[in-house]
């Protein structure tokens, strides 16, 4: 009975050592589902180009520590200023020559939604060929001091400094987000072009404004994500953004694919019942809960767990 | 008077099809001018068309004097010209003083303020709703929140397009008599219309169009009059 006690008890540990590496790759997916999340929120397009972002972050961030080796505070405020950039430049190059027809109904269009999903898979293709050129396609470690895998020991379970470092950033991402939307003017803005894109022209707001602004804003978190989960894992590869820009837009799906809280808590579930699932099924089939999940959300929630007369965005 | 707005030969085409074929009207300082005409013929898009929502393919809309079309959207609202516009497009996810906020543009601290009370003592009623979702609101108290919303802009011009369409009569009385009031602060209006009878009666000058023309023009009250306007727009009753 007392061995049989601690076996089980041992299980435990296990499973909650288990839960602990699936909540902080959940976290790594809300990172990335946050930014999606908020450039969906107001265009109504999903950016393929999310994941390039997250990656080309990494690299930005990796390459800089290679050179100088400067503290994690000056990794991170350059690695922001590398996704302001490319958001900017993402806009321009693949979704404002959609935006030329401004009226209603192009704004919301199919057309225009179906145009944008494919130039910004266009980009995020030609972005990822280039990194892989000029970096190579191999994984590419980073510098070990820079690292954030030192393990720390609580009981018999077993940290990171990355899992504090990203679950520190998940929600400093997440309470900053909220406090722009809900306490600034380009806040206000933002919620007004995501709820209403004719009345926001109607009430005087530069749309086109907003809507870099908008890409300035998601893309900075998607790189800053990059940088911190590449310290965490320990390196970075051209290939890095796809798996976890696909969880990251199935979390978007799940959330109501508009609300950035819904998408902070299907990703965290998405990324704890994936650590679950690998008690049960083998490695590779362990992919399979994310789009199961899709398919379920779709079947069954067709706009979302969170979804339906919440506020965009 | 001085004119405030000038059109002259506005034309307007979406694609190859053109919506307005030559539109020509004034509105002056502190006027009330309204556009009758029936479903489709272009009355909306004029507005539009005005607000800086549609390019313009050709002719002039002037403010005081300055030539306007070509300008954006917010350039406009800047100008001065606010719109309450067909079909509301009010906020309806944010809060009713979510949206009033939004109205005000870049103006905050004691100039909102006063806005504000302005506002709230229009329309006692979007006070008593101001932490409420905007789509929560019943028809009347979003055409409140409509046209609050584009006071809030301290427009010299309030653009008006359909307000009274699907109110109660009770508050379409309520509605014009809001805009005789809006004229008494100081602010033109130019208002378009399907309630010819109260239109008219409100207004100073009328326009009438017709497929994308101005077929007919003068004072209200002899609008009001005119046998032709009797019958295509007053009818034997009144709606």
């Amino acid at each position: 009975m007392g061995a049989h006690f601690r076996g089980f008890s041992m299980f435990d540990a296990f499973f909650v050592q288990q839960l602990v590496n699936g909540f902080s790759v959940g976290l790594v997916y809300a990172l990335i589902a946050i930014g999606f999340t908020l450039i969906f929120g107001v265009l109504n397009v999903v950016n393929f180009a999310h994941g390039e972002v997250y990656m080309v972050g990494a690299y930005a961030g990796v390459v800089l520590i290679t050179a100088f080796a400067p503290p994690l505070i000056a990794v991170v405020l350059f690695v922001m200023a590398v996704g302001a950039v490319a958001g900017f430049g993402l806009e321009r190059l693949a979704f404002k020559p959609f935006r030329r027809f401004q009226d209603e109904a192009s704004l919301k269009s199919k057309a225009m939604r179906e145009a944008t999903l494919l130039s910004s898979l266009a980009v995020s293709i030609v972005v990822r060929e280039i990194v892989e050129k000029l970096f190579g396609g191999a994984m590419r470690p980073v510098p070990f001091e820079a690292q954030l895998t030192e393990p720390i020991q609580v009981g018999d379970l077993s940290f990171s400094t990355g899992q504090f470092v990203i679950f520190g950033a998940a929600v400093a991402m997440f309470a900053g987000l909220q406090f722009l939307l809900y306490r600034t003017r380009i806040g206000l803005s933002i919620r007004a072009v995501a709820n209403n894109p004719l009345g926001a022209k109607y009430v005087g707001i530069n749309t086109d404004r907003t809507i870099i602004a908008t890409f300035v804003v998601g893309s900075v978190m998607g790189a800053v994500a990059g940088i911190l989960v590449a310290l965490y894992y320990g390196s970075v590869f051209p290939h890095m953004g796809f798996a976890p820009g696909v969880k990251a837009f199935v979390a978007m799906v799940m959330g109501g694919l508009s609300s950035i809280p819904g998408a902070v808590i299907c990703a965290i579930f998405l990324g704890l019942s994936e650590a679950v699932a690998t008690e049960f099924l083998a490695q590779g089939w362990s992919e399979l809960i994310a789009y199961g999940f899709l398919l379920l959300t779709l079947i069954f929630f067709p706009t979302g767990l969170f979804g339906g007369a919440r506020d965009r965005v | 008077m001085s004119q405030l707005l000038e059109i002259r030969d506005l034309r307007v085409s979406m694609g190859a099809q053109p919506i307005l074929e030559g539109v020509s009207l004034d509105v002056p300082e502190g006027g009330i001018v309204t556009v009758l005409g029936s479903n489709g013929v272009g009355k909306t898009t004029l507005m539009r068309a005005i607000s800086g929502i549609y390019k313009v393919t050709g002719g002039d809309i002037r403010l005081d004097g300055k030539p306007i079309n070509g300008l954006r959207s917010d350039e406009i609202v800047r100008l001065g010209i606010c719109q309450a516009p067909e079909g509301r497009q009010i906020f309806s996810n944010m809060t009713v003083l979510e949206n009033l906020k939004l109205g005000a543009g870049p103006r905050t601290g004691r100039a909102y303020e006063e806005d504000l009370e302005r506002i709230v003592g229009l329309f006692p009623r979007l006070q008593e709703r101001f932490t409420q979702k905007a789509g929560s609101l019943s028809g009347g108290e979003q055409q409140m929140l409509c046209v609050g919303r584009a006071l809030m802009g301290r427009p010299r011009l309030l653009l008006m397009d359909e307000p009274s369409l699907g109110l109660a009569p009770k508050l379409v009385r309520q509605i014009f008599d809001l805009v005789a009031a809006i004229r008494e602060a100081g602010t033109a209006i130019l208002l378009v219309e399907q309630n010819a009878k109260a239109a008219l009666r409100v207004a100073d000058q009328a326009y009438v169009m017709e497929s994308g023309r101005i077929v007919l023009q003068g004072p209200a009250a002899e609008l009001a009059e005119d046998p032709r306007i009797r019958a295509a727009y007053l009818g034997g009753h009144v709606h």
